[in-house]
């Protein structure tokens, strides 16, 4: 029995270590398969893990704000979200993408083809948060949402050339949102989205989105609502076919505003034409007529062929130069070059172009900056259209003398017109006054010219501005004339190339030849007011007016109108008795306003001020040649002409800012390109600046005593009481600043 | 005969093993519950444990003998307890397999049947002390356990009715099984295997076919599979550096009960998952020594049979979330969450505790 039972045990053993042994197998193929997975094919595991756990998305950063020069926002990036669904996760797909398109706005049919057969896709982008919200209500699953950003312009159209506007994906593709889109886009983020078996998911951003930085613009929401207003106006009286309008600081090449018409809203892009978005303005040249004898005339002056009083023999009003006769609208015997400008004679000026010769005069042609860029920041500037004197033929200095054969933007219009308006100084125009880091919208802006070059004489600018006064006190300007303010400019009607004919020449189509169009005209006034320390200047361009469509008559009445307005806007002291009553109420008005302490603008902080320690860095560049010494024009520049009653009060706002700015130093010191700026009230007020009280009708004593409380020093002009001051009641001045008062009896 | 069983025979080292198991079920039930509907399960847990404790040790001080002497009546009052599930039983997920009691508790006799094929086999293969398993006998032993596994097939519960083919093979092999006859076994199962398939309900044969062609079916049956594999493989060496996304991100289905390996794997990597393997293998190596030094042929057939039915829990569940078998909704025993789990687990050592403490009595 022990026998049996052995073998009994032998055999149940045998049979035991049997299923050990299965035992053993199985736990090692278990073991063998934990080694294979964990460690062999980890990182497939691992990606296929990530794969479905994790959607990495990025974070669209609010681009930039664009902010005009007293911090009103012109652009700026709005939150919206951008609804997606994983459709997975979203039971009866095509009904609730119906659903969700439909609050959206967005047509179903196509989402439901992009999102068929997806895992994950996008509905709607950038919809408001309001339609978010309605969506989000339906608490749908597998439907979520992004945060993203969209571009708003809250002005609508309001600046709009100047602004430009984004494509779908944010980036800028016109205007300032074009050239400084590195500046405004700032840096993505990214977030990690973990999505769970669900469908929900918990996003976490791994990197907030950087905001881009903003651009402060010289541009004044204001001026520009103005320019854009009269533009339009402009262009319903005189249907003409598209127009222009820039208003510019001629000591700073500021512009402050610059409209084009036809516009657009860029927050409404569809079915605009892309044509529409282009910047005339600084993107196309045209012949600008009349208004480029400023340029002949003052290179005249300059070489001294001429002097403002000399008569010039205009010929009956014909001339021939190379083949071609050319005709006066006028039949002038002789006219002073004066009148030559003031009544605008081609065949004065042709005779004045032909004493300085092809070369000369292409030389001033280019020192105004026309066939160069003038480096405005705007995309696509033109350089305008010139040719050297050798490729002139023998009738071209005829044409060009008075502005056909030559093109130029109205911006470098502007800039030559600025010239003048500053004593014979080039400055370039410029747009963007500053970037400023996100978080710090509203810091101090220094803004400091660029780009100056002298370009005549101060006295042959000051002999321009006489003459081309003359053209809105006596000649074909008048409907420039401003109330209370002087002013001057120069009209201009070229003719205009027949586009038909023209694009059919440029297809070499037989018989087709470019030439001018007989009934359409372009017509400009390019001027500055007020006369002395001008504040502005404006140029008006108004393409193919119907009916009226001279310079003279129909682009001076715009200017008036938006130089008057932006002249009392920027509390310019008027240089022009008005009449008794509307006098009174003006200082009335004033001293309202320096008891109000209201300022222009409080809202940007700083002025857009020179810093004390820079020097303009073209200063040394300026030349002061012995023929035109430079002479400081606080002389009694008065016109002496019929209709502006004689006042002291020119010269002394004369004698405040020209006169300091010219005596001894040929450019602008920081300390007078700040009262330039002040005289031009445009100033942004910082927490130093002092506010100029109101010294009228105040006695000596007092003025003197108040000033100085306040840090001022005041330059006494007369005796009795204070009948007029400069800068005027209400500017913001830097302490330490002269205020020039004149006292009467 | 004088058998007062002395708490110094208790042994203190497996219940340490099955402690430290329990201990890291519990924190894994907390990890993978923790912000879902089923957080607060670890307690939950912690309170069947110590209810488990305490049955072990009343189990362990009845002999195991009264107990075989009452397994005829156990037996019977089994396969009522079946039955009645299939008349009274409350129907979930389209299968009847508990019997709601009052209190809100629902019993499910399936699982502690399977004790008592335990006790049965025992009692039938120690009463029997041929060296050869006679065909008779082999007959009678299928029967025996064919009878109440047909009832659980039938509810239907094709799991818990697999529990019980470990039990009948080692009562088979240990009663001297011959080669034979487990020739017989096999092709009775192979010939079964494709009829029963057609009658396997469509849910349970999608788990089939998912199991042989997981990614055929990624997002559906094999789906389960998939995402226990991907859990189980960024776990890696060390553990995943995520702390368990697969977890806690819901792909892994069930991460508390059925692949509750499969999320400690995540969680703990290669390593923690060799150190559990590591514990049960330690346990299962006391319950073959226990059966060695057991008084009687009755009590290494009770041991045996403990050891068969944890051995085929641990390596089909671990199986199945490695991906080698399918998804039959079998537990890990003493981790995964669920109080007749853990109750009938601590039964079971406690009647191994009980042939232990006797080891010197016979």
């Amino acid at each position: 029995m022990p026998r049996a039972q052995n073998q009994m045990e032998v055999k149940a053993r045998r049979k035991l270590l049997f299923l050990a042994a299965i035992l053993a197998l199985w736990s090692l193929l278990i073991v063998g398969r934990l080694i294979q997975v964990q460690i062999v094919e980890r990182a497939k595991w691992e990606d296929l893990a990530q794969r479905q756990q994790q959607r990495d998305t990025n974070l669209t950063p609010p681009r930039g704000k664009i902010i005009d020069r007293n911090g009103k926002v012109l652009a700026l990036s709005v939150p919206v979200e951008t609804v997606f669904a994983s459709t997975r996760f979203v039971p009866d797909l095509r009904e609730k993408l119906t659903l969700v398109a439909n609050i959206c706005g967005v047509n179903p049919a196509e989402v439901i083809a992009r999102c068929e057969g997806k895992p994950f896709c996008y509905i709607a982008s950038k919809v408001d948060a309001a339609t978010a919200a309605r969506v989000r209500e339906l608490k749908l699953t597998g439907i979520g949402f992004e945060p993203d950003v969209k571009r708003s312009y809250p002005n609508q159209s309001l600046g709009a050339h100047v602004l430009g506007n984004v494509g779908a994906n944010d980036r800028g593709a016109s205007g300032l949102e074009q050239k400084y889109d590195e500046v405004l886009v700032g840096e993505p983020g990214r977030v990690n989205r973990q999505v769970d078996a669900r469908g929900t998911y918990i996003d976490s951003v791994v990197q907030q989105p950087e905001p881009g930085q903003n651009i402060i613009l010289t541009i004044d929401q204001h001026i520009q609502y103005v320019a854009e207003q009269e533009l339009a106006r402009a262009m319903k009286e005189t249907s003409a076919r598209s127009g222009t309008v820039i208003v510019e600081n001629p000591h700073t090449g500021e512009i402050l505003a610059l409209a084009n018409s036809p516009t657009f809203d860029p927050n409404h892009l569809q079915g605009v034409d892309p044509r529409s978005m282009q910047n005339p303005a600084v993107s196309f040249p045209y012949e600008p007529g009349s208004t480029f004898k400023i340029i002949t005339v003052a290179a005249a002056l300059e070489e001294k062929v001429t002097t403002p009083q000399e008569m010039i023999d205009c010929g009956n009003g014909s001339i021939v130069v190379g083949r071609l006769r050319i005709h006066d609208h006028k039949k002038y015997s002789a006219l002073s070059v004066s009148d030559v400008i003031a009544n605008s004679s081609d065949v004065g000026a042709i005779r004045l172009a032909q004493r300085l010769g092809d070369r000369l005069l292409y030389h001033y042609i280019l020192g105004f900056g026309v066939g160069a860029r003038t480096g405005i920041e705007l995309p696509s500037e033109t350089r305008g259209m010139t040719r050297p004197p050798e490729k002139w033929n023998p009738s071209s200095i005829g044409a060009i003398s008075m502005g056909q054969e030559i093109g130029l933007s109205a911006v470098q219009l502007t800039a030559v017109v600025a010239t003048i308006a500053n004593d014979g100084i080039w400055t370039a125009p410029r747009i963007v006054a500053a970037q400023t880091p996100p978080a710090n919208g509203m810091k101090t802006v220094q803004y400091q010219p660029v780009g100056q070059r002298r370009v005549i004489s101060t006295l042959t600018a000051a002999q321009m501005k006489l003459m081309l006064q003359g053209v809105v006190l006596h000649g074909t300007g008048t409907k420039a004339t401003l109330q209370g303010y002087t002013s001057a400019g120069k009209t201009g009607t070229a003719q205009r190339k027949d586009d038909v004919a023209c694009a059919a020449a440029a297809r070499h189509e037989p018989g087709a030849k470019c030439r001018y169009s007989k009934t359409d005209y372009v017509g400009t006034f390019a001027g500055f007011a007020p006369l002395n320390n001008p504040a502005i200047v404006v140029v008006v361009v108004l393409d193919s007016a119907k009916g009226l469509h001279q310079g003279g008559q129909v682009s001076a009445p715009v200017f008036a109108r938006i130089a008057q307005n932006t002249l009392a806007y920027l509390k310019v002291a008027p240089d022009v008795d008005l009449p008794m009553s509307r006098q009174m109420l003006m200082a009335m008005k004033r001293s309202n306003a320096a008891d109000l302490n209201d300022g222009p603008s409080d809202t940007l902080g700083e002025p857009l001020e020179v810093a004390q320690d820079e020097q303009p860095a073209v200063a040394p560049a300026v030349e002061r040649t012995p023929a035109n010494g430079v002479k400081p024009v606080n002389l009694p520049v008065h016109p002496g002409v019929p209709g502006v009653p004689a006042t002291n009060s020119q010269a002394v706002s004369a004698g405040v800012s020209a006169g300091a700015a010219w005596a001894g130093q040929p450019l602008q010191t920081p300390e007078d390109s700040r009262k330039n700026a002040s005289g031009g009230g445009v100033v942004m007020g910082t927490a130093n600046d002092v506010v100029v009280p109101s010294f009228l009708g105040k006695g000596m004593r007092y003025a003197i005593a108040e000033a100085q409380a306040l840090g001022l020093e005041v330059d006494l002009h007369g005796n009795g009481v204070v009948r007029e001051q400069a800068p005027a009641p209400g500017s913001r001045v830097q302490p330490g600043s002269h205020i020039a008062v004149r006292l009467g009896r | 005969m004088a058998r007062l069983a002395s708490i110094r025979d208790f042994d203190w080292g497996l219940l340490v093993y099955v402690l430290l198991i329990c201990a890291l079920g519990v924190v894994e039930i907390h990890s993978a519950t923790v912000g879902t509907k089923f957080a607060g399960s670890e307690t939950k847990q912690i309170y069947w444990i110590i209810a488990g404790l305490v049955v072990m040790y009343i189990v362990s001080n009845i002999s195991y003998h009264a107990l075989l002497d009452r397994v005829p009546w156990m037996y019977g009052i089994s396969l009522v307890a079946l039955l009645a599930v299939k008349v009274f039983g409350a129907t979930a997920l389209g299968a009847k397999r508990w019997i709601r009691l009052p209190g809100g508790t629902h019993f499910q006799p399936s699982e502690w049947v399977k004790l008592i094929l335990i006790l049965a086999m025992a009692k039938y293969f120690s009463d029997n002390r041929s060296s050869e398993l006679s065909w008779a006998d082999f007959l009678k032993a299928g029967t025996l356990v064919g009878l109440p596994m047909l009832l659980v097939l039938s509810q239907p519960d094709l799991g818990t009715a697999l529990t019980y083919v470990p039990v009948a093979m080692m009562g088979l092999f240990l009663g001297g099984l011959r080669w034979k006859q487990a020739g017989i076994v096999l092709l009775v199962v192979v010939a079964v295997l494709p009829v029963a398939y057609f009658k396997l309900k469509p849910y349970q044969r999608e788990r089939l076919t998912s199991f042989v062609a997981p990614e055929a079916d990624a997002k559906g049956s094999g789906y389960q599979v998939t995402q226990s594999l991907i859990a189980v493989g960024s776990g890696g060496l060390w553990g995943s550096p995520t702390k368990g996304s697969q977890t806690h991100l819901s792909y892994l289905p069930i991460p508390q009960t059925d692949f509750i390996f499969a999320a400690f794997a995540e969680e703990r990597g290669f390593v923690g998952a060799m150190a559990v393997l590591l514990l049960y293998f330690l346990v299962l190596m006391r319950l073959t020594s226990h059966a060695q030094t057991a008084p009687d042929r009755a009590g290494a057939f009770i041991v045996m049979g403990v050891f068969a039915v944890l051995a085929f829990h641990i390596l089909v569940n671990v199986g199945m979330v490695v991906g080698f078998m399918p998804v039959t909704g079998i537990p890990l025993p003493l981790m995964s969450y669920g109080g007749s789990s853990v109750l009938f687990m601590f039964l079971a050592l406690g009647i191994v505790m009980n042939v232990r403490m006797r080891r010197f009595v016979s």
